[in-house]
């Protein structure tokens, strides 16, 4: 272990200030809300959660998963996530290996067209998109997972393409000797080669559709099909009859926890990730 | 490498369609439509009758509209200024070789992963509630009354202020990043000259992380003119005049929401039009004043 060279941490010391401070802010908010999950409606009126007189009551979490049916979209949540990231990979990662790969007809047009994409609003696409949906008889699950897919293409195929761009030729060069077609080249030898990629990009997606909201409050319409999202809107829209905070408390972390364990383990990719596709000086 | 045609066909069909389906057909016909009187987005084309540009007339004669300009208006000067400044100051502290970098960095970046609509339960129910929340503690501790922080007179701030909370760390993540590219000799030479730190952050790391600074104010704005959530979640059933953003009146008008009798899609598209032109001349404008002046190092 390295000397600690007071001298250097005493200069730094305001810095430490700034950034504890507002790191002790979030920690003081998570636990408290996590202390909630945890108490009686009566305790938190009565500025008694941490405290814990009563005993843990874990049955708050029951109420939520099962009453105030976070089951339900908990579960759609996870198989919007799940269906929409395996789903993106398989349109994006073809183009973009084969965008990264040959100049063809078209090729700059599709780039540039993906780039502009990343950066359309919503608001822009979200009437149409309605329009082709009842004209097209598509709704409820269906109809997310598609739009989820959909949307997450361009700023997959680009961070994808980004990766492919770094592999050397030599590798196809060496399989097409020994007689590998090109789209088995690309299955077998280069995807593999993309993963760490591939796996960082399926994070963000996995993150951004489990936080979508906008969508999912405009093209659900029944509870069954209801996110997580929209489904602790729904909740707490209905506390003014239910009074269950405890419930309530309890619903906000299951709904908090997945991307916060996925971060928690991966933190550092994450970070990484954010600045490393798409963002340049 | 031979180029195999059928194979860059197949793999980019996919791609080229999601392009076509989700983003070139809708924008298209959204630019259309605000030309257009449009009742019901569900109507056939047949039923849409020529506007000129009465949509975009009425959207600005109306009250709720031009509340919302000038609510987003604000958000985006005020709430940009408090974002971007906050996050420069973190990137500043947790770069500058403290212990821990890691952890503070993935601890203030923390709120970006959580669900919005969690931390902004997190923030109603918690912070600014009045009758346990954080704040109003804080207050009795100083021995002051309990505030309404979810009142008509402060609502649009509390929301405000938890969005800056929760869209910090994204931009300070950027900042850390540019930051990190400058050379450090460039500092050990400003500190053996006798420049302090301050002198070092203005003189060195500002004009260094021109092109970064221009990108994060991009980002701001197309942040804030979609911002749509958080007035949801600060009044999630009826729509208020202190809180409204332009999404929302578009929400409200196209799906519709309370005190909207005849639902108009037209109207709708406009808006979107108006925000996209705002964000494109935002671009533009940053660009322009960046411009140049790209430093070699």
């Amino acid at each position: 272990m390295k000397k600690i060279n007071w001298k250097k941490e005493l200069r730094l010391l305001p810095g430490y200030l700034i950034v504890c401070l507002w790191v002790l802010f979030t920690a003081v908010m998570l636990f408290w809300i996590l202390g909630a999950s945890l108490s009686t409606s009566r305790e938190i009126f009565s500025g008694d959660v941490l405290k814990f007189q009563t005993g843990l009551h874990f049955e708050n979490y029951v109420t939520a998963w099962q009453v105030q049916n976070v089951s339900v979209f908990f579960g759609n949540s996870l198989l919007y996530s799940v269906i929409s990231c395996v789903g993106v990979l398989a349109i994006a990662a073809p183009a973009a290996y084969v965008l990264s790969r040959w100049q063809f007809k078209g090729s700059t047009a599709l780039r540039i067209g993906l780039v502009i994409a990343m950066s359309v609003p919503v608001i822009m696409i979200i009437m149409p998109i309605y329009s082709l949906a009842t004209q097209w008889g598509i709704k409820g699950r269906l109809l997310l997972v598609i739009l989820y897919i959909l949307i997450r293409v361009p700023y997959t195929t680009i961070y994808l393409l980004d990766f492919f761009s770094t592999l050397s030729r030599t590798y196809e060069e060496a399989a097409y000797l020994d007689g590998c077609s090109g789209p088995n080249t690309f299955l077998k030898i280069m995807l593999p080669l993309v993963q760490p990629a591939v796996i960082t990009v399926t994070i963000f997606n996995f993150m951004s559709v489990w936080n979508e909201f906008f969508m999912a409050l405009i093209f659900t319409t029944s509870e069954s099909t209801y996110p997580v999202g929209v489904g602790l809107l729904n909740i707490i829209n209905s506390m003014k009859y239910t009074g269950n905070y405890g419930g309530m408390f309890a619903a906000v972390i299951i709904v908090f926890l997945p991307t916060f364990l996925l971060y928690i383990f991966m933190s550092e990719k994450i970070i990484a990730g954010v600045t490393g596709g798409g963002v340049k000086g | 490498m031979r180029k195999n045609k059928t194979m860059i066909f197949w793999f980019c069909l996919p791609a080229l369609l999601s392009l076509l389906i989700m983003f070139v057909y809708p924008v298209c016909r959204t630019v259309l439509m605000s030309f257009f009187q449009v009742e019901s987005l569900t109507g056939s084309v047949s039923d849409w009758s020529f506007y000129g540009l009465g949509n975009y007339l009425k959207i600005f004669k109306s009250q709720s509209f031009l509340t919302s300009m000038h609510n987003m208006l604000v958000i985006w000067i005020v709430g940009g200024v408090f974002t971007l400044a906050i996050a420069m100051l973190m990137a500043v502290v947790v770069t500058s070789g403290i212990k821990g970098k890691k952890f503070f960095r993935a601890a203030i970046y923390l709120p970006n992963i959580i669900s919005a609509v969690a931390l902004a339960t997190m923030w109603i129910q918690y912070i600014f509630q009045y009758d346990y929340g954080l704040l109003n503690e804080i207050v009795k501790l100083f021995g002051g009354e309990k505030i309404k922080w979810l009142g008509t007179d402060l609502k649009f701030w509390a929301m405000t202020a938890s969005f800056i909370f929760g869209s910090v760390g994204y931009y300070m993540l950027i900042y850390i990043s540019g930051i990190e590219g400058i050379p450090q000799d460039l500092f050990e030479a400003a500190t053996i000259d006798g420049a302090g730190k301050g002198k070092q952050f203005f003189s060195i790391t500002l004009p260094l992380l021109k092109g970064v600074i221009k990108t994060s104010i991009t980002f701001w704005s197309i942040n804030t003119t979609t911002f749509f959530l958080w007035t949801k979640m600060f009044s999630p059933i009826d729509t208020e005049q202190s809180t409204i953003v332009p999404v929302v009146y578009l929400y409200d008008m196209v799906f519709g929401g309370k005190g909207v009798i005849t639902r108009d899609a037209g109207a709708g598209a406009a808006v979107g039009v108006v925000l996209t032109l705002i964000i494109i001349a935002v671009y533009v404008v940053t660009e322009r004043l960046f411009r140049g002046g790209d430093l070699e190092y």
